[in-house]
């Protein structure tokens, strides 16, 4: 693979837009917002032309390797928060989230390269919707880490009436968690469409399901659905930013440590 | 330098809340008053323009006159108007010239000399202050600049600095931290319990805030009616509204009563058939009329006056730490208002014009034959010389400072002197 030039400059743009943000946090402009969208949005269009390299690098969808599926989890972030902007012009997560966005993408690009060719396991249409689906279903859960944390501070703020700049800035209780809300019931969809695939295509190469990823993402589901009636049934606030929070714990764990150490088939070799 | 005597700015005016209730009555204005005022004080000569500011807590006149006894005429004539002492009149009032009461008139307007640091009625105060004389036919060009100056600087205040960004009134404050919980208030529903002066206040507040359901609930049911009648609001029997409490997102407790009202029973009830949606309590009472323990309820937000209070003289200090930079900006635009005035003087007025008539003379006479030059240089000089007697003449005999300002405005504008 290349030297990944594409995804560096993506990366500055999106550090550009993270200044932007925070600027936009301070004293509010529409100027200052309209250029940190921009600058987002270019580098999303950048980042997205490294993908393109990567999956000619290695004739397949980019993202059978771990740094591919970093660099695609970045990148749908991404997407996620600008349309976001560009529907409810929220502009004061930007500053809590595009530092993801750089994480990832960066992260994407430092791990090590595998060449590996691909093999019928990574191969195919129903192969990419699982991957797909299943980096589409942690970004919803990212951001609701992210709404969740600043549910938390606003809360805390109100309570302790310090009216100051946070205060001001972030958004309503009631409407981070609306949005809270809608992030966690995409994750969800998407991430049964994922448990699905995976399992067909788990039956079919193997004929068995013994691998730890799939109860992981069982306790993912279970603990998001819980969330959710939870949140209608009195839950709502913090404790349901807790849970939210718990969950991306699990998450976090699931990609990494059960991938790497007790996954056969997610551990990207 | 001039012999001419110049047209100054002067305010003579009162802060009536530093002066005693028997002053008070005498200086402070009515509508019918300032027309009346204003008329005589143009009919008589003593100010050339003037707008008079009349707000509960000023009375200030401000107007242009000429020469050195405007002020002593401006206070005896207001003494024997309203049935003063001259003596009495002049310990209480403050008077100031030229800058001084222009700076005065920008700081007002910027809210900077109002008990609430940066309010902004003070803006709509001043506006209708410049109307009125405009009505009575006691303003031109001068005082006019003089106030849209001030007004534009009240507002370049505002949306530059962050002087009337933090609400200083207790329901401002209560509704900017429910706002922060709930978002778009105009589908909440605001429970009002009590309807004496604060809950008339916070109700009234509340539906011009744009709360659109407003529900008032009273021990005696016809004073709950009479104000539901003027916020558009419903009524809850006083028995019921404990039951009732799960309609209500904010619930403002506003009553005398000796002991609480809502008790944290209630309101576990009321949060059970919201289903947890979030619940804002507002204790204005004293006693209390929210049980303390209601607050430990989840999901449920309950401040007492004395919490919004400490909010209020935080947000005091905010706005207060915005005062240099308000004043800063007060003092550009003001510099530029006196630039623009002060160029309003007879003798620079003259050398100007003479200067650049000499350089077009000059211009022209260069195109003209060597040998004549002097000749023309000469006559030229005679012409103009000539052309400006007459009107040089009748500028310098003007009585009226304001006319003598205006017309030295239009010679400005139409010989383009202020344009370099």
């Amino acid at each position: 693979m290349g030297s990944h030039l594409l995804g560096w400059v993506a990366v500055l743009l999106y550090l550009a837009a993270e200044v932007l943000a925070i600027v936009s946090l301070r004293r509010p402009k529409a100027t200052v917002d309209l250029a940190g969208a921009v600058c987002l949005a270019t580098g999303l269009a950048v980042h997205f032309g490294d993908l393109q390299l990567r999956a000619r690098a290695l004739g397949s969808v980019p993202y059978r390797t771990l740094e591919g599926s970093v660099s695609l989890f970045g990148w749908m972030l991404g997407i996620a928060y600008l349309a976001l902007w560009i529907r409810h012009r929220e502009r004061a997560m930007g500053a809590f989230l595009i530092p993801i966005v750089v994480v990832s993408s960066a992260i994407g690009m430092l791990l090590p390269a595998h060449v590996a060719p691909a093999t019928p396991q990574t191969r195919g249409a129903l192969f990419a919707f699982h991957v797909t689906f299943a980096i589409l279903a942690y970004a919803a859960f990212t951001f609701s880490f992210v709404l969740s944390i600043l549910y938390l501070i606003q809360n805390r703020q109100i309570r302790r009436k310090q009216t100051g700049l946070l205060f001001s800035r972030l958004p309503a209780l009631e409407v981070i968690a609306r949005m809270n809300r809608t992030a966690v019931s995409i994750g969800l969809s998407v991430l049964v469409l994922a448990l699905a695939i995976g399992v067909v295509r788990a039956q079919r190469l193997w004929g068995s399901l013994v691998d730890p990823k799939i109860e992981w993402a069982l306790v993912t589901l279970i603990l998001y659905a819980l969330l959710l009636w939870l949140d209608r049934r009195g839950w709502r606030g913090t404790r349901v930013a807790a849970l939210s929070i718990l969950g991306f714990g699990v998450v976090l764990f699931s990609y990494t440590v059960v991938n790497m150490y007790f996954s056969t088939a997610h551990n990207f070799r | 330098m001039s012999t001419v005597e110049e047209a100054r700015l002067m305010l003579l005016g009162w802060n009536l809340r530093l002066t005693d209730e028997a002053v008070r009555q005498r200086v402070a204005f009515d509508t019918d008053e300032v027309r009346e005022a204003l008329r005589q004080i143009t009919g008589q000569g003593l100010l050339s323009e003037g707008v008079i500011v009349a707000t509960c807590h000023r009375s200030e006149i401000y107007g242009l006159f000429e020469g050195g006894r405007g002020r002593e005429d401006l206070t005896r004539f207001f003494a024997e108007w309203r049935g003063l002492a001259p003596a009495e009149l002049s310990r209480t009032s403050f008077l100031a010239e030229g800058a001084e009461a222009a700076r005065h008139l920008f700081r007002v307007a910027a809210g900077l000399d109002s008990m609430a640091l940066g309010e902004t009625e003070v803006l709509g105060q001043v506006r209708r202050a410049l109307m009125l004389a405009r009505e009575s036919g006691t303003t031109r060009t001068i005082l006019h600049r003089l106030f849209e100056s001030a007004l534009a600087c009240g507002k370049r205040v505002r949306s530059e600095t962050e002087i009337a960004v933090h609400p200083l009134s207790i329901a401002s404050i209560a509704l900017e931290l429910a706002g922060k919980v709930f978002g778009d208030f105009s589908e909440k529903t605001v429970l009002v319990l009590g309807a004496g002066e604060t809950g008339t206040q916070f109700a009234e507040q509340a539906s011009e805030a744009g709360v659109r359901h407003v529900i008032v609930s009273n021990r005696t049911s016809e004073r709950a009616e009479a104000l539901a009648r003027r916020v558009k609001g419903g009524v809850i029997p006083w028995e019921e509204f404990p039951i009732q409490l799960a309609r209500a997102d904010l619930v403002v407790g506003t009553t005398s009563s000796s002991e609480p009202i809502v008790w944290r029973n209630d309101v576990e009830e009321a949060m059970r058939r919201r289903r947890g949606r979030p619940m804002f309590f507002l204790d204005l009472a004293m006693p209390h009329d929210v049980d303390p323990s209601v607050k430990e309820v989840y999901n449920v937000f309950c401040y007492a006056l004395n919490d919004l209070e400490e909010v209020a003289s935080e947000n005091r200090i905010r706005r207060a730490r915005e005062i240099p930079i308000a004043e800063a900006i007060v003092e550009e635009d003001l510099s530029k208002f006196l630039g623009w005035m002060g160029n309003l003087s007879v003798v620079p007025t003259i050398n100007e014009w003479r200067l650049r008539w000499s350089a077009q003379r000059d211009a022209e006479l260069a195109r003209q034959p060597e040998a004549e030059r002097e000749r023309l240089k000469e006559f030229a000089d005679a012409l103009f010389g000539r052309l400006l007697h007459e009107p040089m003449r009748r500028l310098k005999s003007e009585r009226d400072p304001g006319k003598k300002l205006e017309r030295l405005e239009a010679i400005r504008h139409l010989f383009d002197l202020d344009e370099e």
